[in-house]
C-alpha cells in the first residue's frame, strides 16, 4: 500500500511540472504579415559591401545578439524570457525570406520584436544587418 | 572680472544663436528646389550622450527619454579601512534627458553632495559626415546647477540667485574609425557665489576619447583641466601661488553599449559628477591616491 502511494505521488509530480514545463514552452510566431511596400524593399548597399562584416556586424552585436544569439540560433542570454520563439537566422526558412522581408521583420517588428529604427537610423547600416544575417546561413 | 563677465555672456549668446539660426538654416533648406546630394550622417563617436562626467556630441534621435544613473564612491586613499572607498560617503546623480528634436536634448537632474539640481540643454549645431565633407560634431552645452543647501551656506545677504552656477561648453568630436573616436571641449565656469578665496569663473579644457575592442566594448578615457588664468582672476598672482591648487579630473574605465543600455565602470578623482562642482573645486590628485570608483547606468526609451 505503501509502495502504491509512494508510485501515485512521484506520477502526480512529474505529470504536474510536465504540464508547467508545456505551458510555458515557447511558441513559434504566427506568419508574418509584410506590407507589400517592404516586401519589395531593395537595398541601398550591394551584397558583398565592406560594411556588412564591420558596421553590420557590429550593430547586430550590439542590438540584436542577446535574444538571437551570436550565430543567429535564437540562444541569446534573453531569449529563454520570451514567449515567442526567435527563430533560427541558419535556417532555410529564414533564409527564404526576401531582403525586404527581412527588413520589415528587422527593424518595424512587432509584439515581443521591438522596433529598432530609432537604434539603427541610417538605411544603409540597417541594410548591412540584413546581410550579416545572411552570412549567418549554415 | 570684465573679460570673465563677456566670455560667459559670449557663450550664452552663441548657444542662443545657433539654436535661432540653426532652426532658421532647416526651413531655409526646404525652400530650396534643386535636390541637393543627400551628405549621410556619421555614426556616432560615443555610445551614449555621457561619458564618465562629461557630455559627448552623441545625441539620441527625437522622442527619446534617456535615464541616467551616476554612482561615485569615495576616494580610495584609506585602504582596505574603508574597502578602497566603497563605504565610503558616495556621491549619486539622477538624471532623465529627453531629446525634443534629433539635435537638441534637454535634461534634468539631481545629485546628492550640495543638493544640486541641474538643467541640461545640448545643442548640435554641426554632424560630422561619412564623406568627410564635415570632419567633426559639434555640440553647444550648457548645465545650469542649482545649490540646494542650506541659506546660511550663502553667507549673510542670502539671495536665491547665489545658488546658481553655469557650466558652458563647446564640444568637438570625431569619429575616426570604428574603433577610435575623440573629442575635444573647451568650457567656462560660472558661479554667482563662491568662497572669497577663490575666483567666480574658471576656464577648462576637456578631452575624452574611446578605443573600441569588440563591438560592445571600449576603454574610454578622459580629463577635465581647470586652467588658471590671471587674466580672469580677482586675485593677485601671488595670492593665487599660495593657494590650494585645482586639480584636474582624469578619468579612465570600460565602457559596454547594448541598444538600449550604456553602462561604464572605472576610475576617476573628481566626485562632485556636474561638470563645474569638478572643474571649480575638485582637490583630488588623480597620482597621489585621489581615485574613486564611478559607475554609470544609461537606460533608453523610444516613443
Amino acid at each position: 500500500m505503501k509502495n502504491s502511494v509512494k508510485l501515485i505521488s512521484i506520477f502526480g509530480a512529474a505529470f504536474f511540472f510536465l504540464s508547467i514545463s508545456l505551458s510555458m514552452a515557447q511558441k513559434p510566431g504566427a506568419a508574418w504579415v509584410v506590407p507589400a511596400k517592404y516586401k519589395s524593399m531593395k537595398s541601398t548597399i550591394k551584397a558583398g559591401d565592406a560594411s556588412i562584416n564591420s558596421t553590420g556586424k557590429e550593430l547586430y552585436n550590439k542590438n540584436c545578439k542577446s535574444c538571437h544569439g551570436s550565430k543567429g540560433l535564437g540562444d541569446g542570454p534573453k531569449a529563454a524570457s520570451l514567449k515567442t520563439s526567435t527563430g533560427d537566422f541558419s535556417s532555410a526558412k529564414f533564409q527564404a525570406y526576401s531582403d525586404g522581408e527581412l527588413y520589415y521583420m528587422s527593424f518595424v517588428g512587432r509584439d515581443e520584436m521591438p522596433n529598432f529604427e530609432k537604434k539603427i537610423t541610417d538605411e544603409s547600416d540597417r541594410w548591412a544587418v540584413v546581410y550579416y544575417m545572411r552570412t549567418l546561413k549554415k | 572680472m570684465r573679460i570673465a563677465e563677456l566670455i560667459r555672456k559670449s557663450t550664452t549668446s552663441l548657444l542662443t544663436a545657433a539654436i535661432v539660426f540653426g532652426s532658421v538654416t532647416v526651413f531655409a533648406q526646404d525652400e530650396t528646389n534643386e535636390a541637393p546630394v543627400k551628405e549621410r550622417p556619421a555614426r556616432a563617436a560615443f555610445e551614449s550622450g555621457l561619458l564618465f562626467d562629461a557630455a559627448t556630441t552623441t545625441l539620441q534621435p527625437s522622442k527619446t527619454l534617456e535615464m541616467i544613473i551616476q554612482h561615485r564612491f569615495g576616494t580610495m586613499d584609506n585602504g582596505v579601512t574603508d574597502l578602497f572607498g566603497i563605504w565610503a560617503p558616495s556621491n549619486i546623480r539622477l538624471g532623465l534627458n529627453y531629446s525634443i528634436l534629433d539635435n537638441l536634448t534637454v535634461g534634468l537632474g539631481t545629485t546628492k553632495f550640495n543638493k544640486m539640481q541641474d538643467i541640461q540643454i545640448k545643442y548640435n549645431v554641426l554632424q560630422q559626415t561619412r564623406s568627410n565633407k564635415i570632419p567633426v560634431t559639434i555640440s553647444l552645452y550648457e548645465v545650469i546647477g542649482i545649490d540646494g543647501s542650506a541659506d546660511d551656506k550663502f553667507g549673510i545677504e542670502y539671495k536665491f540667485s547665489h545658488r546658481m552656477s553655469y557650466f558652458s561648453q563647446i564640444i568637438v568630436s570625431r569619429r575616426f574609425n570604428d574603433m577610435f573616436s575623440l573629442q575635444i571641449a573647451p568650457g567656462f565656469t560660472h558661479y554667482n557665489s563662491i568662497d572669497s578665496t577663490m575666483d567666480h569663473e574658471r576656464i577648462s579644457i576637456s578631452f575624452a576619447g574611446r578605443i573600441k575592442f569588440s563591438p560592445q566594448s571600449s576603454v574610454i578615457i578622459g580629463g577635465d583641466f581647470p586652467l588658471q588664468i590671471q587674466a580672469i582672476s580677482e586675485h593677485t598672482k601671488e595670492f593665487n601661488d599660495n593657494a590650494e591648487k585645482i586639480k584636474p579630473n582624469l578619468s579612465i574605465g570600460v565602457e559596454v553599449a547594448t541598444s538600449t543600455h550604456a553602462f561604464h565602470m572605472y576610475i576617476a578623482s573628481a566626485q562632485g559628477i556636474l561638470p563645474q562642482e569638478d572643474i571649480m573645486f575638485n582637490k583630488n590628485d588623480f597620482f597621489k591616491s585621489g581615485i574613486l570608483i564611478g559607475l554609470n547606468i544609461t537606460r533608453l526609451w523610444n516613443f
